[in-house]
């Protein structure tokens, strides 16, 4: 069996093949930085021309409010999964193969949810008066309204990030102080020293810092949790036809778990070739890694069925027509792509030979997350297509290119982020990767002992 | 009390329709007038104004002849918003939807502002004095060769035309109304003795209408509708029974408890039919129309008209169970060849019933003639045409008609003008008679002028309605028409009109001079005058008319239903729609943004086919069509539409505007154009129905623009609009 | 600003929904519309534009759905596959129901849309954010989004025709829901004067734009708690009560008779306008 991890890697080869990922990249790296910043550059022309004009340019309708905005935020919310997941999670179940992605997965999730934060931005009618949606102390006593799914989303995406960037930021200490201490100049240097907070390594610095880790680790689960419940409670609380289904958080938090799942497998790749991280990033780790998406992906499909089963089988004529609507109608071929994508497409991670696949692997995630991306589209369109009102029907209300221009921009801007996050700060947590490769040298040692030894 | 440079507002002073005693003036309303800038503060403002309270002023609806009391609401010197006039016997405090638009036709962006003489390809302003100048110049030709073309005129601008044409020697008025019930007035005239009797639907148990679009655009639709709902739902609480029978469903259509679809032209077929039933089930009918009708038998009549025995016999027998009923003849059925004679018949069979004097009362006669309405008619178009070609017009005066629109092609109307070396159009808009006009004078808006009318259909007693102005005029550079007639007058007649410093000191002089006729001799004259602008209408005399009520077959004689012609198999409807009807008021955008009732189709023409007929033709919603007819054709887009025999396709009439203005410009096809030249035998009327066509697919198919969604009319198994059958219902005992 | 004050003002929020616990005291604004009388002529929907400063958007506008009309006149086919539409169209004059239960009031972020204390479902202009989910939550689709910006955009009011506006109501800008108001503004006024002179509104002295035009007076408007009102006798004659989901007529084999009903009632969205069934002539 291929293994997580070589056990004889020296520690300080660690640190030189790590920081190397700060000096010099492949120069695909400057492709896609550069490709990432046109590709925001598109977001913000069609913005700035939504703004000006007024939000009829990205052609929604009165019955028909919420497009692309509102599904690709719920996307990017589900993609901050990821890091939640792997870090949080699997640290808690001690699954240390996670060691060696799980500082590039929490960035995902960090640079996701400030994704995700603009297109609440971008979706507002009145984006200059968002401020109204948080609860500031006012003369006139007026608050928002507490009801609202919607104050509960900014409530929970707000504290999901500040937690997510503690969490990240914590569990980079150590690693911050190996790069002060192995760069030797410039802005960096400062930069360091200052995010280092004086780390020097000591007993009583990791005791503290473990016990951090770990607290902020457990809180930020249930807030993972909840976070995707409450943006699915942005349509379970409502009345539209196919969206008040009880089922619809544990639906949506499968999804976000699954798509952050396919999007480290495809962040994996990209990282392992453009920072040559090839020792680290193993074919064993993502052979595990896939692993875990096909389960999600199974779970994902059975939730799936679940809501289509109690829509089905439910009192609810509307919800029903609407369903069989989404099955025939002119979103046919997504909602069947969504579904080919998302249930069929993984099968094929059931199968040993394309776990270590990585071209396949590569292709496969990112239809993965085309799927997830449909599945949220999927809720979004066709039901305000088809709602309770007849009369008010639209079946094709098709987005205008301002609004593709954002989404497409919104892939730009995630990828700067973390472009530029993976130059600056080293994306593959060196301290955890040197435990790993001591706890194997012990199991090793174990091993052998217990064998006899020489 | 407030001083303003224009004298013609001082003292206005009426009551609101609060009970507050209060006037009305262009106060507030910042104007520059004259050149000398003019400002009122509202600090100083009379003490019946309270600033941002509205103050409603009586006046009339100019939107349609029905001639509508409004009161306009004005705030600061603006006129805001119309309500209807509760003392107008007409529409008792309620308008239309097009009513409602006044306000956009005064405030209408693309009104004439000042006189225009067209000069070559251009034109050039110029002063009133100038324009006025140059009419007296051209009005040198001999008297025979002036010609005055107006819409229907009544009150005292039709006082001031006539002794205008007087005072030219020329009799030479023409009044002409493109989409107006001309053939129904002469059918009644004969069949009651006065063209339009009163129809008390209110009092009738069934009606039964052939095509006459009551609830929409015929004749007094604000009227007909308050009757309509207490037919349904009279004192008794009984419900009238509506019996709709034409071949393109109108908005009343839509309203029937039975909506027959019946062959084109065949509607006086069916009546004779349903004489026929009625006599066979035990009425009474004299014996020339026994006689006349004998071969109509509900079998043959079924079988010509397309309507079901089982609806004729259902129709008979309701007829014969609940008395009285109502029958009314409307444009659906006079609009062919023998429009006069399908008329004839279907009045036939309203006296058969017994319902002259029951449901179809005697209007009043107006105690003076001089202000009673002169309807128009499209014939007068075809006389006036002919004149125009043989060269006998040297001087054509147009105003509140906009013939090169209205006309079809095959009148050459355009071509004609042409040969008129003088051509004066009183606009509101550049429309397509004024880009044609050497000179264009600009009038004021309904709610700037004074002026008096007559409607033809007055409910009840006779009712002289007051125009006002509601606010200070818009533009320095437009006139009233009563003020331009009485400026031509002086040209003429300078001793007679020399005490008149404007129109409106004639109106109150002409007005306070019959008080004692009205019984208010004993009011001074301010009283008097104040109570009839406080009030906007000022009733007449009541002296009823006898009705003719003999039973007669007349020369009745209907002809066959139409044969089939292979080349244009189709029968062309040019539906009149509430909101546009003749298009004289397409460039109201509140009007463009309306979706039409039964297809909810905004800001465009469009033709209604049948299921079957699309089918067959491989046509489906949205397809871009040529109609063609033997005169001209137009291109549309097709909406499927359960409301229309199979033989026939609808198109409406006032869209395709090329001038006028920017929300009428190049919305949609003009039908007008495109109608042959038939016309009813007896009138000399162009038959609107007689059209055939034939449509072919043109290639392209449009997203029409509607406000119904994919679901159509179909309400998709939800409780969304409710129907019942009444007899389950108890109507009687509700609020 | 404590956080006592927060959570009372959130209390007042919620107990300005009325129950069976909570009635309302002066006024409880309400309408029925008889659908026998309605012709569907639109007249309603014209005068709701020229009271409440609705924008004309033009054809193109139009076409993507972006029409602002609080009263829509929708009319539907009942010919279940035969020839001819022959028993005429259903005519529905729908504009916001003003619930009593109102889904749009709960979802909306920043508490733009409320319920008033004489049971209106308020929309507050300046407060709303544009996030359009009271609308997604609105189950007849009766609000309508400020997609541009009228007030400057071209041909929608240009000079003169924006001294049209009617000052009482406002203009809106960009990005704001808008919807029927039971025109507000002239509710107001009235109740205003009746403050100043001691007494209640009178029925009939207020009247909604769409209700003083109709010409069949297919509408009726006033105020519930009222025993005089025309619409509460209308109400309780037809046996609708506000706060239930269904009625006497769904349930009871003798009430077949009513002819009032609201509007997708059994989503318990408790509406104030009740609409009188349509009627249609057997013996025909
Ligand atoms: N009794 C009493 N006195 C008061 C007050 C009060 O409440 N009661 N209020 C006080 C206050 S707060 C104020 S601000 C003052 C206001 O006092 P003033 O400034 O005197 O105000 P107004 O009488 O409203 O307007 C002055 C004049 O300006 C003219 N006007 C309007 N528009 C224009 C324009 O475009 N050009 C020109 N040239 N003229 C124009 C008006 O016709 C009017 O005659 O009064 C003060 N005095
Ligand atoms: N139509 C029209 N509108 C106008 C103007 C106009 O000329 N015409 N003028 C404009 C101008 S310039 C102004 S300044 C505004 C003025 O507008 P407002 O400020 O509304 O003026 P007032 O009505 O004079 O005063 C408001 C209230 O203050 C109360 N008050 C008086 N003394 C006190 C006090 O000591 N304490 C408290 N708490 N209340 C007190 C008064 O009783 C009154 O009810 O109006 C503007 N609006
Ligand atoms: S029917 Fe004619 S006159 Fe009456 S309100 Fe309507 S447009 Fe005006
Ligand atoms: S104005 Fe009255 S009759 Fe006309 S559509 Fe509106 S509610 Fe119906
Ligand atoms: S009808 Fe719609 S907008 Fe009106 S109160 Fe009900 S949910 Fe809100
Ligand atoms: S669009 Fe405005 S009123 Fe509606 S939910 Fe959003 S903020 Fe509230
Ligand atoms: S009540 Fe007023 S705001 Fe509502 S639809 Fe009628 S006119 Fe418009």
């Amino acid at each position: 069996m291929e293994k997580d991890i070589r056990e004889d890697i020296a520690w300080a080869q660690i640190n030189k093949d790590v920081l190397k990922s700060l000096e010099n990249p492949r120069k695909l790296y400057w492709i896609i930085l550069f490709i990432a910043i046109a590709m925001v550059g598109v977001a913000v022309g069609c913005e700035v021309y939504q703004y000006q004009t007024g939000m009829g340019v990205a052609n929604k309708n009165n019955s028909h409010v919420w497009g692309l905005y509102i599904a690709t935020f719920i996307f990017w919310i589900g993609m901050s999964h990821s890091g939640t997941l792997l870090s949080a999670i699997l640290h808690l179940m001690h699954a240390d193969w996670r060691k060696p992605i799980y500082r590039f997965a929490e960035a995902m999730t960090t640079f996701s949810l400030m994704t995700a934060g603009l297109f609440v931005l971008v979706h507002l009618g009145r984006l200059w008066q968002v401020y109204y949606v948080m609860p500031y102390p006012s003369e006139r006593w007026v608050w928002p309204n507490f009801q609202s799914p919607l104050v509960w989303d900014m409530f929970a995406i707000a504290t999901y990030l500040s937690s997510s960037v503690i969490f990240l930021y914590v569990g980079m200490i150590p690693d911050l102080a190996i790069c002060r201490d192995n760069i030797h100049s410039g802005w960096r240097k400062k930069l360091y020293t200052v995010m280092s907070l004086g780390w020097e390594g000591t007993d009583r610095q990791w005791r503290n810092f473990r016990i951090t880790y770990l607290t902020v680790a457990c809180f930020l689960i249930p807030l993972a949790v909840s976070v995707h419940s409450i943006v699915a409670s942005d349509f379970a609380m409502s009345n539209m036809p196919g969206w008040h289904v009880t089922s619809f958080p544990p639906y949506f938090v499968a999804g976000a778990l699954y798509s952050g799942c396919a999007a480290i497998i495809t962040l994996f790749v990209i990282l392992r070739y453009t920072f040559k991280f090839e020792e680290y990033m193993t074919l064993s780790i993502m052979r595990k890694l896939v692993r875990l998406t096909f389960a999600i992906a199974m779970v994902w499909t059975y939730l799936n069925m679940i809501e289509f089963a109690s829509v089905w089988y439910g009192h609810d004529q509307t919800a029903k027509d609407q369903l069989i609507f989404k099955a025939t109608g002119p979103y046919a071929p997504f909602f069947w792509a969504m579904i080919f994508f998302g249930s069929i497409l993984p099968l094929m991670l059931a199968f040993k030979r394309f776990q270590t696949h990585l071209p396949i692997l590569f292709v496969v995630s990112i239809l993965l997350n085309v799927g997830m991306w449909l599945e949220r589209w999927m809720i979004i369109a066709p039901s305000f297509a088809h709602g309770h009102y007849p009369w008010t029907w639209d079946h094709d209300q098709w987005p205008s290119f301002v609004q593709w221009g954002i989404v497409f921009g919104s892939f730009g801007w995630f990828t700067l982020l973390f472009m530029v996050f993976c130059k600056v700060f080293p994306s593959v947590s060196m301290y955890e990767v040197k435990e790993m490769v001591y706890h194997r040298t012990l199991a090793l040692k174990g091993k052998s002992a217990a064998k006899g030894g020489h | 009390m407030i001083e303003n440079s224009f004298n013609r507002r001082d003292f206005m002073r009426v009551l609101g329709w609060g009970g507050a005693t209060v006037a009305l003036s262009g106060c507030g309303n910042t104007s520059v007038e004259d050149g000398k800038e003019f400002v009122t503060s509202y600090v100083e403002a009379a003490d019946y104004v309270i600033p941002s309270i509205g103050t409603y002023f009586n006046t009339t609806c100019a939107q349609c002849d029905a001639g509508c009391g409004i009161m306009g609401r004005v705030r600061e010197g603006r006129v805001l918003k119309l309500e209807g006039n509760p003392t107008s016997s007409i529409n008792k405090g309620k308008t239309c939807g097009l009513g409602q638009a006044g306000v956009q036709a005064h405030y209408n962006p693309d009104r004439v502002r000042e006189p225009l003489l067209r000069n070559g390809s251009k034109g050039e302003t110029i002063t009133w004095e100038k324009a006025l100048e140059l009419i007296k110049d051209k009005i040198g030709v001999g008297a025979g060769e002036v010609a005055f073309l107006t819409g229907g005129v009544s009150g005292h601008t039709k006082v001031l035309l006539k002794n205008y044409l007087d005072a030219l020697g020329s009799g030479h008025h023409y009044a002409y109304e493109a989409v107006s019930p001309a053939i129904i007035r002469a059918a009644n005239k004969k069949a009651y003795g006065v063209e339009m009797p009163r129809l008390r639907l209110d009092k009738a148990k069934v009606i039964v209408s052939f095509g006459a679009d009551f609830l929409g655009a015929w004749v007094s639709p604000v009227h007909f509708a308050q009757q309509y709902a207490r037919f349904r739902k009279n004192a008794k609480g009984e419900r009238g029974v509506l019996v709709q029978i034409e071949s393109k469903m109108t908005l009343t259509g839509a309203n029937a408890d039975r909506w027959l679809a019946v062959r084109p032209g065949t509607e006086g077929i069916l009546a004779l039919g349903l004489i026929n039933g009625l006599a066979a089930a035990g009425l009474s009918v004299p014996k020339d129309v026994l006689d006349l009708i004998r071969s109509y038998t509900i079998s043959r009549v079924s079988k010509d008209t397309g309507v079901s025995t089982e609806h004729m016999d259902k129709l008979i027998a309701l007829l014969r169970a609940r008395s009285p009923s109502l029958v009314i003849a409307g444009s659906a059925a006079e609009g062919y060849a023998h429009g006069s004679q399908n008329a004839a018949a279907i009045n036939l069979l309203n006296k058969v019933l017994g319902n002259v004097g029951k449901t179809v009362e005697p209007p009043s006669a107006i105690s003076f003639p001089q202000i009673t309405p002169t309807t128009g008619s499209r014939s007068a178009l075809q006389a006036l045409n002919d004149s125009m070609a043989q060269g006998k017009v040297k001087v054509l005066f147009s105003y509140g008609a906009n013939p090169v629109f209205t006309a079809p092609i095959t009148m050459k109307l355009k071509e004609n003008m042409k040969k008129v070396p003088f051509k004066v159009a009183f606009a509101h808009y550049m429309d397509e008679t004024a880009v044609e006009a050497d000179l264009v004078l600009p009038l004021n808006s309904a709610m700037e002028d004074w002026s008096t009318s007559v409607p033809e259909y007055v409910a009840e007693g006779a009712q002289l309605n007051i125009q006002q102005p509601l606010m200070e005029k818009l533009y320095p550079g437009t006139l009233g028409m009563g003020d331009i007639l009485l400026a031509l007058l002086k040209q003429r007649r300078p001793d007679e009109y020399k005490g008149y410093e404007d129109f409106y000191s004639y109106l109150r002089g002409a007005m306070v001079s019959i008080k004692g006729t009205l019984g208010k001799a004993s009011e001074s004259d301010d009283t008097f005058w104040d109570g009839a602008l406080s009030h906007g209408v000022v009733k007449l005399k009541d002296t009823p008319i006898s009705l003719a009520n003999k039973v007669f077959s007349g020369n009745l004689a209907l002809p066959a239903p139409f044969a089939e012609d292979g080349g244009y198999p189709l029968h062309l409807i040019p539906a009149v729609s509430a909101s546009l009807r003749d298009g004289r008021n397409a460039n109201e955008p509140w009007l463009q943004e309306s979706p039409d009732p039964l297809t909810t189709i905004v800001w465009d023409s469009w033709v209604e086919v049948h299921p079957k007929t699309a089918a067959k033709l491989g046509i489906v919603e949205g397809d871009i069509v040529e109609v063609a007819s033997k005169s001209g054709a137009i291109k549309a887009q097709v909406y499927v539409f359960p409301g229309i025999h199979p033989d026939v396709i609808s198109v409406p009439l006032g869209y395709g505007h090329e001038a006028m203005g920017r929300y009428a410009k190049g919305v949609g096809a003009n039908v007008f154009r495109m109608l042959d030249p038939i016309f009813d035998k007896e009138t000399g009327e162009l038959a609107m129905h007689e059209t055939r066509v034939k449509i072919t697919k043109a290639g392209q198919r449009v997203i029409i623009v509607k406000d119904e969604g994919p679901a159509g009319g179909n309400q998709m198994g939800r409780k969304i609009a409710v129907r019942m059958s009444s007899e389950k219902a108890n109507i009687s005992k509700e609020v | 600003m404590s956080i006592v004050n927060l959570l009372g003002n959130w209390s007042d929020f919620r107990q300005q929904h009325p129950s069976d616990e909570h009635k309302h005291l002066e006024y409880k604004w309400a309408m029925s519309i008889d659908l026998d009388a309605c012709t569907g002529c639109n007249a309603c929907s014209v005068a709701c534009y020229a009271e409440n400063n609705l924008p004309v958007v033009g054809k193109e506008k139009f076409s993507h759905g972006h029409s602002h009309h609080w009263m829509r006149i929708e009319r539907y086919w009942d010919n279940d596959g035969r020839e001819f539409a022959d028993q005429g169209a259903q005519f529905l004059p729908m504009l916001c129901q003003q619930c009593e239960s109102a889904p749009c009031e709960t979802v909306c972020p920043v508490g733009a849309t409320n319920h008033t204390a004489d049971g209106l479902n308020s929309q507050n202009y300046h407060r709303c954010v544009g996030s359009r989910y009271c609308n997604a939550n609105c189950p007849y689709k009766v609000r309508y989004f400020n997609w541009y910006d009228y007030p400057t955009t071209e041909n929608v009011w240009p000079e003169p025709m924006r001294q049209q506006l009617n000052p009482d109501a406002t203009v809106r800008g960009k990005g704001v829901m808008e919807k029927c108001t039971f025109c507000l503004q002239r509710l107001r006024a009235a109740q205003s004067t009746a403050r100043t002179e001691g007494r209640s509104v009178r029925d009939g002295e207020v009247q909604t734009a769409c209700q003083q035009v109709c010409p069949t007076g297919a509408i009726t408007f006033g105020n519930l708690v009222d025993p005089e009102a025309k619409v509460g006798k209308q109400w309780m004659q037809q046996q609708v009560e506000l706060n239930k989901d269904k009625q006497v007529k769904d349930t009871a084999e003798h009430a077949s008779k009513l002819r009032g009903y609201r509007v997708l009632e059994e989503l318990r969205t408790y509406p104030s306008v009740m609409y009188l069934e349509q009627l249609r002539e057997s013996a025909i």
